[in-house]
């Protein structure tokens, strides 16, 4: 897995490539919570080079969500691909993010 | 070749007739025997007492062992505390021993006649007597069957058959017989009492019945634990101690044969007499002192049996599994006391959801057979619950707790559902060679809901409604992929009716969680009802609204 930071304004842009699996979980929800802990702009977390999600990915993200939400702050998912995207559908994620 | 038929039809009957009354009486006084062995903690002693009077309620002993290895595994007793009870089961199975000992040739017509009047006048038809009067046939027939049994020898050449059996039988022949007999009918009174028959037609003397009745009365305890089948764990063990009783009361009677003769007594003369000059009655009693030789050592040394049969079975992953953590029987006598464990027993069983599904990322953690073992573990925790809670209301408590009672009672029977919904939603997935995407992307979603659901019982209202929100209606979804599948299924075959089947479990599953998450949100919602109060549609975009980020 690969992560890539990006700050456009006060908003931050995480890249993420590869899987996001059981091994790759932890350190991929210590990125998202670095952000939440020392930014205070949106964050975005593009996905485009996702090709493979399980649960503990799913709950990274998870957890990145409610910090964020207790927080006011906006968490936005972009580029899914395909069976990512019917992985965030089925579920229910796409109910809980907003998705670009 | 009458005679023959006579006896195979005695034999027939006595077989239908044990059977329908151990299946009858266990459904007419199951509960109350429930009740007798949960209340037989106290002591050795009253273990013995409880167990005795339930060996002679089933007339089976096996019936016995059952019910108190669900009790063991439901957490009820420990397995020290059923050892007594296993062990008084066995005495109180000489019951019906004593019962064909007796001359009931009048009183089998008698009860003959009044089953078929109360089967006439349509007894059987009303609750109360229906288990019963199935009991009565069942023990009609059983007499009937000995008295088969009973009558047919005696149109035998008993001065021929007296010159074949001159010397009569070899004792280890004898003994084989009865193990025989014992393994075939699963059951050391039933040869016990064909011994008695054939005693009373003069087929068969004292010494050799003694035998035959030592044989049987092992047999049983050996075809026990092969019936056991794959039985593991604590229901084993109590085979096992089953099989004690039994082995160490034939050692103890068996020696105090030769110890007798060689003090200088005949034994079989001495039992004689304490039967009263009555063969029969002879052979009755050394059915009982076989009983009550094993289970009163075996009792009282209960903590070795323990070990033994430990040793012999080790606990499995289900027996732990299967152990209630919070409530426990003495936790019923203050019912707020024993309202608070049941919520934390059931918010336990929450929180062991996510155990039944299989991680697909980690395939090397836990397998079918684990699974297998925690899902009948998880749910012998839901029945304890279920029927902690049922004791409690009926014992009484105080109105304005009753609705907490009966909603906790709704919300374990909604877990218990789910629990059942996940086991067979992981054995579809578990089935496919190779678990094709879209099983694998509806089992991840299902863990990480059951995950979040789990999560959320030690979380604060908000974590509930985040799960209100994720298991939102996506039947539209759902209904696309199955079109989708549907269209396929030519193509794919059996994968594809799976799919389907995998797809309506989740959907399930999810309605599940959904109706769990709004249980256990439900008192702070009673606090902002219109919150709940808003309609379909309108709810929905309220919730995602709530948790969008």
């Amino acid at each position: 897995m690969h992560i890539e930071r990006e700050q456009v304004g006060s908003d931050v842009v995480l890249k993420v490539a590869g899987r996001l699996d059981t091994p790759n979980a932890k350190p991929f929800e210590a990125s998202l919570m670095e952000v939440v802990s020392t930014t205070d702009g949106g964050l975005l977390v593009n996905l485009a080079g996702v090709d493979y999600v399980s649960s503990s990915g799913l709950r990274a993200l998870l957890v990145a969500g409610k910090a964020m939400r207790s927080a006011k702050r906006k968490l936005t998912l972009s580029s899914l691909q395909p069976q990512i995207r019917e992985v965030f559908d089925i579920s229910g994620f796409s109910t809980l993010f907003e998705i670009s | 070749m009458a005679i023959i038929a006579q006896i195979l039809a005695g034999l027939g009957l006595l077989f239908v007739g044990l059977k329908m009354m151990s299946t009858h009486l266990q459904q007419a006084t199951g509960r109350r025997v429930r009740h007798l062995l949960r209340t037989a903690t106290r002591s050795p002693l009253a273990g013995l007492a409880c167990g005795a009077l339930a060996g002679a309620a089933t007339q089976s002993s096996n019936a016995v062992a059952v019910i108190s290895g669900n009790l063991v595994r439901g957490g009820v007793l420990g397995t020290r505390d059923a050892i007594p009870i296993v062990a008084g089961g066995n005495v109180g199975t000489a019951a019906l021993v004593f019962v064909a000992a007796i001359d009931f040739r009048l009183l089998v017509l008698y009860l003959v006649a009044l089953v078929g009047f109360g089967f006439q006048f349509k007894l059987d038809r009303r609750p109360a007597l229906k288990e019963w009067m199935a009991v009565a046939l069942g023990l009609a027939l059983v007499l009937l069957g000995l008295d088969y049994i009973k009558q047919g020898p005696r149109g035998l050449d008993v001065t021929a058959l007296a010159a074949l059996l001159d010397h009569g039988i070899a004792p280890w022949v004898g003994f084989l017989l009865g193990l025989a007999a014992a393994a075939v009918s699963q059951s050391s009174s039933t040869p016990t009492i064909l011994v008695v028959g054939l005693m009373q037609a003069n087929v068969l003397g004292l010494d050799d019945a003694i035998v035959i009745v030592m044989g049987a009365n092992l047999g049983s305890g050996l075809s026990a634990v092969l019936s056991a089948g794959e039985l593991e764990g604590t229901g084993r063990q109590l085979c096992y101690v089953h099989v004690l009783v039994k082995a160490v009361g034939c050692l103890l009677v068996g020696a105090a044969f030769p110890v007798a003769a060689w003090l200088g007594a005949d034994p079989v003369a001495a039992l004689g007499q304490l039967g009263g000059g009555q063969p029969s009655a002879a052979l009755s009693l050394l059915f009982l002192a076989l009983q009550v030789a094993g289970a009163v050592p075996v009792s009282l040394a209960r903590r070795t049996t323990e070990s033994i049969a430990a040793a012999l079975s080790p606990p499995t992953v289900e027996d732990g599994a299967s152990k209630p953590r919070f409530i426990h029987e003495r936790a019923l006598g203050d019912w707020a006391t024993a309202l608070d464990l049941a919520e934390q027993e059931t918010m336990r069983l929450v929180k062991l959801l996510p155990t039944l599904l299989p991680d697909l990322d980690q395939q090397d953690q836990g397998g079918p057979a684990e699974r297998l073992a925690l899902w009948r573990g998880a749910n012998a925790i839901g029945v304890a619950i279920d029927q902690f809670l049922a004791d409690l209301i009926a014992r009484g408590i105080p109105r304005a707790s009753l609705p907490q009672a009966l909603h906790l009672q709704a919300l374990t029977e909604t877990v218990r559902t789910l629990q059942d919904t996940l086991h067979a939603f992981t054995e579809v997935v578990e089935g496919f060679d190779e678990v094709p995407p879209l099983a694998f992307n509806l089992s991840e979603s299902l863990r990480t809901i059951i995950l979040s659901l789990a999560d959320a019982t030690d979380g604060d209202a908000e974590d509930l409604d985040l799960i209100i929100t994720l298991t939102a209606d996506r039947s539209d979804l759902l209904s696309r992929i199955r079109r989708h599948l549907a269209a396929s299924a030519l193509g794919t075959g059996e994968d594809a009716r799976q799919l389907l089947l995998a797809t309506s479990l989740f959907e399930r599953g999810v309605w599940l969680v959904r109706r769990t998450a709004v249980a256990l949100r439900a008192p702070a919602n009673e606090v902002k009802p219109m919150a709940t109060a808003a309609p379909g549609e309108a709810r929905k975009r309220e919730e995602a609204d709530a948790h969008r980020t």
